[in-house]
C-alpha cells in the first residue's frame, strides 16, 4: 500500500476520527482529537489492512500557542508508516496513555511528561528518569522555560 | 625533555653502595609526582583523546600515569567530558572516595565552563569547579594528547613544588 492508497483508505474508513493534516516528505500526517486517541490507536492496530504494530517514536512540540504530541507509527507486516498528531491546549495539557496498545510507549510518555509537562493519563509509572530526582525547575523543553545558570551567547 | 630535575641529595660512596641524604619532602613529592594513577572517568568525547594518550603513540605510562578502575587506588581524576547535573553527585562521591593527597584535572571545555555546545543546556553542569576543587584546567574541544601531557606535567610540577603537609589543609 503506497501513500496515496493509504490516504484514500484512511479517508474513507476513518473520516470521523482522523483528519489529513499535511504530507511530509515521507509519511502521511493525520490529526487526531485527544479524546479519540486511544480508540484510534486500537483501531489502527486491529485493522487487518493496516496492522500498525510498531510504535517508533513519540515527540512533543511546543508551538507557544499549544502543545502537540506526535506519534510515529509503523506496520512491520504491511510496510507502512503513519504519523498522528494530537493538538493540546497550552494550559493543563493532558493526553491518554497508549501503553496498553504498544508497551513501548511507556518510556516515551514518561519522557514527554518530564520534559514538556504534558500530563499522561492512565500511565502506570509516571516518574522521572532523565532529569535529576530532585528537579523542581519546571519543564526544560518548553519554549518559555529559562534556566538561572544559562550562559548567554553575546549579541554580535 | 628536561622535566626530571635532579633531586637535591647528598650522596657518599661507601664500599658496596652509597649513602644518600635528602629530605622527606623531596622524596615524597618526587614519588607522588611520578606515580599519578588516574581514575578512569571519561564521560564524553574527551575520553577518546584520553584513551589515545594512554595508547602506544603518546604512551602515558612513561610519566607514571597508570589508569585505575577504582577511586580507592587513584590519586587523580581526569574529568574527561561533559558532566551533567545528574552525574555531578556521582563525581563528588568518587572524589570523596579517593585517598588523599588527591588531584583533579578538568579536561576540555565542558568541564571548565559548560563547553562550547552546552552553555545553554538545562542538563549540563556549568563547570566542575563548584563540585570538586580543580588543580589544572586543560582547554580544548577536545584537547589534543599533547595538551593533556602538558597538563599532567604542569600538575607534576605543582606537586614537586609543594611543601610537606600542604595537602592536609585542603
Amino acid at each position: 500500500m503506497n501513500n496515496e492508497e493509504l490516504k484514500a483508505y484512511i479517508e474513507s474508513n476513518y473520516a470521523s476520527l482522523m483528519t489529513f493534516c499535511e504530507s511530509g516528505k515521507y509519511d502521511l500526517w493525520f490529526e487526531v482529537k485527544a479524546d479519540n486517541l486511544v480508540r484510534v490507536c486500537q483501531k489502527l492496530k486491529d485493522d487487518p489492512e493496516l496492522l500498525i504494530d510498531y510504535f517508533c517514536n513519540l515527540g512533543g512540540v511546543d508551538t507557544t500557542e499549544n502543545f502537540e504530541a506526535v506519534y510515529n507509527l509503523a506496520s512491520s507486516k504491511k510496510k507502512i508508516r503513519i504519523d498522528l498528531k494530537v493538538v493540546l491546549p497550552h494550559e493543563n495539557p493532558s493526553v491518554d496513555s497508549v501503553q496498553t496498545i504498544w508497551p513501548a510507549a511507556n518510556w516515551y510518555e514518561r519522557e514527554m511528561w518530564e520534559l514538556y509537562g504534558i500530563q499522561v493519563n492512565n500511565h502506570d509509572n509516571l516518574t522521572r528518569f532523565l532529569l535529576p530526582d530532585d528537579w523542581d525547575q519546571g519543564y526544560p523543553m518548553r519554549k518559555d522555560w529559562d534556566a538561572p545558570d544559562f550562559i548567554r551567547f553575546p549579541d554580535l | 625533555m628536561g622535566i626530571i630535575k635532579k633531586l637535591p641529595v647528598y650522596s657518599e660512596k661507601i664500599p658496596g653502595g652509597a649513602i644518600v641524604t635528602t629530605s622527606v619532602e623531596q622524596v615524597l613529592n618526587f614519588a607522588q609526582a611520578k606515580s599519578l594513577w588516574y581514575l578512569l572517568f571519561g564521560t564524553a568525547c574527551c575520553a577518546i583523546e584520553l584513551m589515545c594518550t594512554g595508547a602506544s603513540r603518546y604512551d602515558f605510562d612513561r610519566l607514571g600515569m597508570i589508569f585505575r578502575a577504582s577511586p580507592r587506588q587513584a590519586d587523580l581524576i581526569i574529568a574527561a567530558g561533559t558532566i551533567t547535573k545528574k552525574m555531578a553527585p556521582r563525581l563528588r562521591t568518587l572524589y570523596d572516595q579517593m585517598a588523599e593527597p588527591r588531584y583533579v584535572i578538568a579536561m576540555g571545555g565542558c568541564t571548565i565552563k559548560g563547553g562550547p555546545f552546552y552553555y545553554d543546556s538545562y542538563s549540563v553542569e556549568k563547570g566542575i569547579e563548584h563540585i570538586i576543587p580543580v588543580d589544572v584546567f586543560i582547554p580544548g574541544c577536545p584537547p589534543r594528547p599533547e595538551s593533556l601531557l602538558e597538563g599532567c606535567l604542569t600538575l607534576q610540577k605543582q606537586i614537586q613544588q609543594r611543601k610537606l603537609g600542604d595537602w592536609q589543609e585542603k
